[in-house]
């Protein structure tokens, strides 16, 4: 269980990281080849100006056609993005974990706040299955690779809680903790996930298109 | 009279007890009966304190030099494993936020205890291991 522990604390961290970083820009790179290709003369059209008044309409709840169109989605979506980026980065237990291995001494939420909003997130992963079992028009078009991408982001949580709360074996859950943790990391760039890589550039495309194109906006 | 008398033959005798009494106090939280790492120089802990029953731990792991861990410090600020610093708390060389570019205290309880269970294959090396509820 220590060798176990002690593989999936030190060079697996480091091999998940390094798929992380390296296929994100392995699929950042292919994909702009693949649009300069098909499309180059979008490329010329791209406009800053455009492009950040598209994503900063859209980091505001509420804000557009999209957002307005069904409130439920809308708070979820915006809860659980927030609060998996604080739990990943901020919550008290990992700002431990990089002050150890790093000697980072950074800010943390206080750890109840972080017990609530890793909830949180379980809760919006929730609703994020309930809606493509329930909805009909989702239903259709959810395929498996969907289902994969919303596992891989719940079982850090639920083996995180798990291991906080010390149900089941200590070094067991925290090494399921860990690994599925890297799991999700390794995986990011390579599964439904990689919208955390590509959103900034489609939405810097519509609103690029929208705006310097059809003069219009797109929200 | 005789109730003066008293007085100024306990008077003394108190204060020496008092003294005792201080002055033994420590030991009767000393290595023998620690059974976790102490908490106080945290001023809001928040997790509960790490069970470490200080002899007892020491035996069943075979650690006979104490300067394994408590090492001391050389003239070049630099760890010295020749001299044991026991009976010095961690925290008077490890402050909770040091400004000499010491190393933290929780860092330097983080280090030592879960690199050795590392190293051993043996002892608590996750949180809920040592901070248990
Ligand atoms: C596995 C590490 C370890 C070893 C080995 C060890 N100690 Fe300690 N000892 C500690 C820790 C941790 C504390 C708590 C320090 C603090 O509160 O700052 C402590 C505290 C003490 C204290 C102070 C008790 C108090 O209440 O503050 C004494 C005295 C002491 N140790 C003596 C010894 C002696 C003598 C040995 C060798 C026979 C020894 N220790 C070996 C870890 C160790
Ligand atoms: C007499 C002063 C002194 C005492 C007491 C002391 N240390 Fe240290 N310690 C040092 C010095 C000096 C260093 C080297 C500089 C640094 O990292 O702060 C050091 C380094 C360390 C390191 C290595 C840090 C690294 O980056 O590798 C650890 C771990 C550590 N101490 C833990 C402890 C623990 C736990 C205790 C109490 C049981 C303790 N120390 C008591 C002086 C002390
Ligand atoms: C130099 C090595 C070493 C250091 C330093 C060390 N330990 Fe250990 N510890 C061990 C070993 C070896 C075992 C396993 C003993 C066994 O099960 O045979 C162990 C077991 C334990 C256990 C489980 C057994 C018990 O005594 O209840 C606890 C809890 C523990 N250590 C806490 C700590 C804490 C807290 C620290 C830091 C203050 C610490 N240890 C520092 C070597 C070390
Ligand atoms: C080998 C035992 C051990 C392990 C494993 C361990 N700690 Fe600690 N931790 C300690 C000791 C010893 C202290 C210092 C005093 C105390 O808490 O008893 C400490 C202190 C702390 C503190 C500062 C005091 C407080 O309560 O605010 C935090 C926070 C903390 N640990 C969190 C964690 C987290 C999170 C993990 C897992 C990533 C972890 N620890 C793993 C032994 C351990």
């Amino acid at each position: 269980m220590h060798e176990l522990y002690n593989f999936v604390s030190g060079p697996l961290a480091w091999v998940a990281g390094a798929f992380f970083v390296l296929g994100s820009i392995y699929r950042l790179v292919s994909m702009y080849i693949l649009a300069k290709r098909k499309d180059g003369s979008s490329l010329e059209y791209m406009s800053l100006h455009y492009s950040l008044r598209s994503i900063i309409r859209w980091l505001i709840p509420f804000s557009t056609m999209g957002w307005k169109a069904d409130p439920l989605m809308t708070v979820t979506t915006f809860a659980f993005h927030i609060c998996f980026i604080a739990v990943a980065v901020f919550l008290s237990g990992h700002v431990v974990v990089w002050n150890t291995a790093f000697g980072f001494d950074m800010w943390s939420l206080p750890t109840q706040a972080g017990d609530i909003i890793s909830f949180v997130v379980i809760a919006a992963c929730a609703i994020f299955a309930l809606r493509r079992f329930m909805l009909p028009h989702v239903k259709n078009v959810t395929k498996p690779k969907d289902w994969f991408a919303l596992t891989l982001v719940v079982l850090p949580f639920l083996t995180g809680v798990l291991a906080y709360h010390q149900m089941g074996p200590s070094l067991l859950m925290t090494t399921l903790h860990i690994l599925s943790g890297e799991l999700l990391l390794a995986l990011i760039p390579f599964t439904r996930l990689s919208h955390a890589l590509f959103t900034v550039f489609t939405r810097a495309y519509m609103g690029s298109e929208f705006g310097a194109v059809r003069h219009t906006r797109d929200w | 009279m005789h109730k003066k008398k008293l007085t100024r033959t306990l008077a003394p005798l108190a204060a020496i007890i008092a003294v005792m009494l201080i002055y033994m106090a420590p030991m009767a939280f000393s290595q023998e009966d620690m059974v976790v790492v102490p908490t106080s120089d945290f001023n809001a802990p928040e997790r509960p304190a790490a069970m470490f029953k200080h002899d007892a731990h020491n035996e069943l792991a075979g650690l006979e030099d104490c300067v394994v861990c408590h090492h001391g410090k050389t003239d070049a600020g630099l760890i010295d494993l020749e001299n044991s610093s026991d009976g010095e708390s961690c925290s008077s060389c490890h402050p909770v936020k040091p400004e000499n570019g010491a190393t933290p205290l929780m860092r330097a309880y983080h280090l030592q205890c879960t690199t050795c269970h590392a190293d051993a294959l043996k002892g608590p090396v996750a949180c809920g291991e040592c901070h248990k509820k």
